[in-house]
């Protein structure tokens, strides 16, 4: 394999602590090796006065799956203006708000990115996630696995059967759906809505099982935890969009009680009702509350001005929203007893008072945060706006200025009134290194991933310096992924199919009897279909290299 | 009609477990024993049995055909190659294929610069153009195996083409009583899956759009012009029910049929104001779903979209295989048929390649400008996975014997290597 040498770049490594430092870095098999100065490579890149980082890594951003591909159905008029690719390289790939899967890969591989996560797969749908992830090129991926919601689960809180039965389910599933991690979505409210319930606050019961919300996030996240799952148990929390959902949020992070636990798109979960309108930001609320709990961290769901599409497994929440979608179409379903799922269009106004107080919530968040390590830069893709959007707002987070100008555009209540005015922090490309590469690589227990110290994956990003950070940000120089060139100034190099990441945790296997009988009872496919094997979710990912994550120490021993 | 086949276990004939790839339920419940040839063991179903009887016990050894004449792998490879080389507007119709295969013939449109239709791309479009101009709301088999206390199979009694539906959704323990109504459609009570639940069946009030309009109409309490008492009773039955669960079938309906899914779509979304209900649309057999899906998550358009020079563009009415072929507006045809002989190409003396079946060879007879090529039927001869009726479930298929014929993906992916080839000399020689 060949060897490559990066000369002279200023290196931003958090991982590492490395801050702007002018340094090389080589690359050899597809990994970042020591080389000698004197070495002779293969290809010699002089990269003085560029910027190199990590590749970027995307830890909630929906890209595969039975959701998306309805959203990609719901909006032919986003996916229609299209223009074939200049470059034979690439194959016909059409969409903004939600592209095709080919488009995916190349869009965010022209970003620096070499890793996208989808963070909500339900049980029942993992293989056609695990087929559209294999489909888009470039990156490494992997998914989280929705629960929390499966009528299983519930009949056996409800039942208060043996936690340690619970954890071996959660084990199980986990294993059987190739999955990296577990994220629960609006925690027993989207089986609540099966049974016509149409509201869930964090302890009030569900209409059927009654059990609470609390309750499946504690058992949820000691699971996850006792299991050895690297990553925190995502959380989608209770109420989403709701005004005065703040209540909620800071309800479930006591939920958790001391475990980790990650809250993700908290823009829509950082709501109070002050105000005229009933509806007001609880950014420095939650900020606060998450700085004094170091077992949380967080993605943000920044949204964006413009047309998108939510797509949510909330599907109680989603039905609740469908009346303001635009334009006024949706898709719901409820989903083999383990999902739901909710897809809605969404146009995001600059005069909308609701919007752009959103807006404006979504950047306190990411600027009253202290530690970036605990903040993941996201849109929630596409359901804030879609990925593509990130160099604007990284320039938002970074230069003072431009978001006072975009401010100013805003509904003039909240560009009078927003607490955002009043922030004056801009975030240093060392901040912007940890929120899009370092964080989530830790978050994900990825260890040689992230980072740029010798052993990691040569996932490589080379910017040009530019004080315009949208511009830099938006066309890298050079990618390189496992150290081959997949992009340069924004046009694609190579397309390599990327690789799997999955856990395989440890659990009594005794569970499946009691599984195999109850998917005979009460579902609607074979119990040898249960499991994706590793051949198959080879196949189901087109063939790119298995990543099995390693567990934490004590993974699946009590 | 498809009286259940309880095995005595004394007497029971042994089989192996399998997944049935020739209608979207996938049932994967039911094992299958060889002997002269692979049949059913636990089912009766009749698609399922005149399906298998297209299969040997063993794998075949058809060879491919150059115009009726006995053709080596690789030569009909370069001609089927040649025929696309040579198209200026080739259509990839049929498209009965599994995901590895779309996915392979979707690299091989953006080479070829193909549009994509299904065989089955009129019905499939009832349900894909309501989806786009109204949305959606539905549910799946297990849903309503524990859910639904009313299912109102709406112009269809499901089982005619999908023999199986009711036993697969046949209400499981603790499961509320369940209600089922047939409007415009009879079905056998004793239909295995409907014993334990009520039935009922109500005629049409005019025609399918007129009934589903006014079934609409008095879900939403809006007064008509015309009445039916027993319409009328049925959509308070809906208001009242728990989880109805409105079941329509995109093949039986007549063109035009997005209209009949969009009011379907309306009466689900009034009812779910105040109580519970979804859609459950039977279709998107012989590969319909796969092949819309992977073509979706590709290129981010379902099909009836042409992979163009100028970019993708997705035609749901203008692009109908059939009339681009009738009408000469194309003038090559790739037609895939991977699951039997019975999904033959449209008639015309269009350049054809055809990967399918090898009984679709009989349809052929010495046609002219035709590249037939034997393909392995997934599920019989290859593994490999469908998408089932109810949308994101997918089901891997094993094989009941090792083939020898290749899959539609290696087939297509050898066409595409050898156009790629092709162009590459042409380039070549042009220097």
């Amino acid at each position: 394999m060949s060897t490559i040498r990066l000369r002279g770049g200023r290196v931003y490594d958090p991982a590492n602590g490395v801050d702007g430092e002018v340094r090389d870095i080589g690359m050899r098999d597809g990994r970042i090796v020591d080389l000698h100065p004197a070495e002779r490579v293969d290809r010699d890149y002089d990269v003085s006065g560029r910027v190199v980082m990590a590749g970027g890594i995307d830890m909630h951003t929906h890209i595969g799956g039975g959701k998306v591909n309805l959203a990609r159905m719901l909006l032919p008029e986003d996916h229609r203006a299209n223009r074939a690719p200049e470059n034979p390289l690439e194959l016909a790939s059409s969409g903004c708000c939600t592209p095709g899967t080919l488009a995916t890969g190349y869009r965010y591989a022209e970003m620096g990115y070499t890793a996208a996560f989808e963070p909500a797969m339900a049980i029942s749908n993992a293989r056609h996630a695990h087929m559209e992830m294999g489909d888009t090129p470039i990156l490494d991926h992997g998914a989280y696995v929705m629960l929390g919601n499966d009528e299983l689960f519930l009949q056996m809180l409800a039942e208060r059967q043996d936690f340690q039965r619970i954890r071996d389910y959660v084990g199980w599933t986990i294993k059987a759906t190739r999955a990296m991690g577990v994220k629960v979505v609006n925690p027993g409210g989207i089986s609540a809505f099966k049974f016509n319930q149409r509201k869930l606050d964090v302890d009030e019961d569900h209409a059927h099982w009654r059990v609470t919300p609390r309750e499946v996030v504690q058992v949820l996240a000691r699971a996850v935890h006792e299991l050895g799952v690297p990553q925190p148990l995502h959380i989608h929390a209770s109420n989403l969009g709701v005004p005065g959902n703040i209540e909620s949020t800071l309800a479930t992070i006591a939920a958790l009680d001391g475990l980790p636990g990650h809250l993700t798109h908290v823009q829509f979960h950082s709501y109070g009702n002050e105000g005229a309108r009933k509806f007001s930001s609880a950014a420095r609320q939650l900020a606060e509350v998450v700085k004094a709990h170091p077992n949380v961290s967080i993605d943000v769901g920044q949204i964006i001005f413009g047309q998108t599409v939510t797509a949510s497994g909330d599907t109680m929440r989603q039905h609740a929203n469908a009346d303001l979608g635009s334009p006024r179409k949706w898709i719901g379903a409820d989903i083999e007893c383990d999902a739901g799922c909710g897809v809605v269009p969404f146009r995001y106004r600059e005069q909308s008072y609701v919007n752009a107080l959103q807006w404006a919530i979504g950047l306190e968040l990411f600027l009253l945060m202290d530690d970036p390590w605990r903040v993941v830069l996201t849109t929630d893709h596409p359901n804030g706006g879609p990925f593509t959007s990130y160099p604007h707002l990284i320039r938002l987070l970074m230069d003072k200025s431009f978001r006072d100008e975009q401010l100013a555009k805003l509904h003039p209540d909240v560009a009078a009134t927003a607490e955002l005015r009043e922030i004056r922090r801009e975030l240093s490309l060392y901040d912007i290194a940890i929120m899009t590469r370092a964080a989530p690589a830790q978050l994900l227990g990825l260890a040689d991933r992230g980072q740029l110290g010798i052993g990691a994956a040569a996932d490589i990003a080379v910017y040009r310096d530019d004080a315009d950070r949208e511009t830099m940000f938006t066309a890298p120089e050079y990618v390189f992924k496992d150290g081959e060139l997949v992009a340069r100034r924004g046009r694609i190099e190579a397309t390599p199919v990327g690789g799997t990441h999955f856990l395989e945790p440890e659990y009594d296997r005794g569970i499946e009897r009691e599984l195999a009988r109850y998917s005979a009872e009460h579902l609607s496919t074979s119990w040898r279909h249960a499991e994706i094997g590793r051949d198959e979710l080879c196949s189901c990912a087109n063939g790119g290299r298995l990543l099995p994550c390693r567990l934490h120490g004590r993974g699946g021993r009590t | 009609m498809t009286a259940i086949t309880v095995p005595d276990s004394s007497t029971a004939p042994t089989g192996q477990p399998w997944t049935c790839p020739f209608c979207p339920l996938s049932c994967d419940g039911y094992r299958i024993s060889a002997g002269e040839g692979p049949a059913l063991v636990d089912s009766d179903c009749p698609r399922a049995a005149a399906a298998l009887s297209h299969f040997g016990a063993s794998a075949s050894s058809a060879m491919p055909r150059h115009d009726g004449r006995p053709a080596d792998h690789a030569s009909a490879i370069a001609a089927a190659a040649a025929i696309l080389a040579g198209s200026r507007q080739p259509i990839f119709g049929g498209l009965a294929t599994d995901v590895a295969g779309m996915r392979a013939l979707y690299r091989l449109a953006d080479a070829s610069g193909a549009i994509l239709d299904h065989a089955n791309g009129g019905a499939l479009m009832h349900s894909t153009r309501a989806l786009q101009d109204r949305g959606v709301f539905y549910t799946t088999l297990a849903e309503i195996r524990n859910r639904a206390d009313l299912v109102v199979c709406l112009g269809t009694n499901a089982v005619d083409h999908y023999p199986e539906f009711f036993r697969r959704t046949a209400p499981a323990a603790g499961a509320p009583a369940r209600q089922v109504v047939f409007v415009g459609a009879a079905a056998d009570r004793a239909t295995p899956g409907l014993d334990g639940c009520t039935t009922q069946e109500i005629p049409f009030v005019g025609d399918v759009f007129d009934t589903a309009a006014l079934l609409a109409a008095r879900v939403a309490g809006r007064g008509t012009a015309m009445s039916d008492p027993a319409l009328d009773a049925l959509a308070a039955r809906m208001q009242a029910a728990r989880y109805t669960v409105i079941v329509w079938e995109s093949g039986s309906l007549p063109e035009h049929g997005a209209l009949v899914a969009e009011t379907i779509q309306r009466i689900v979304n009034t009812l779910n104001r105040t109580t519970r209900a979804a859609a459950f649309c039977l279709g998107g057999g012989d590969g319909g779903y796969t092949a819309n899906q992977v073509t979706t998550w590709l290129s981010g358009l379902p099909l009836r979209t042409g992979v163009h020079a100028r970019g993708l563009v997705h035609e749901p009415q203008r692009y109908a295989a059939d009339r681009l072929v009738a009408d000469r507006a194309v003038d090559a045809l790739l037609w895939v048929s991977s699951f039997g002989p019975d999904l033959v190409p449209p008639t015309s003396d269009l350049p054809l390649v055809l990967l399918g079946h090898p009984d679709l060879q009989a349809a052929l007879d010495d046609r002219p400008d035709t590249i037939f090529i034997p393909v392995s039927t997934p599920g019989i001869g290859s593994a490999g996975h469908l998408f089932r009726a109810d949308g994101g479930i997918v089901v891997p298929l094993t094989p009941i014997y090792a083939d020898t014929l290749p899959t539609v993906a290696q087939v297509a992916d050898d066409i595409g290597r050898a156009l790629a080839e092709r162009r590459r000399t042409e380039q070549g020689g042009a220097r």
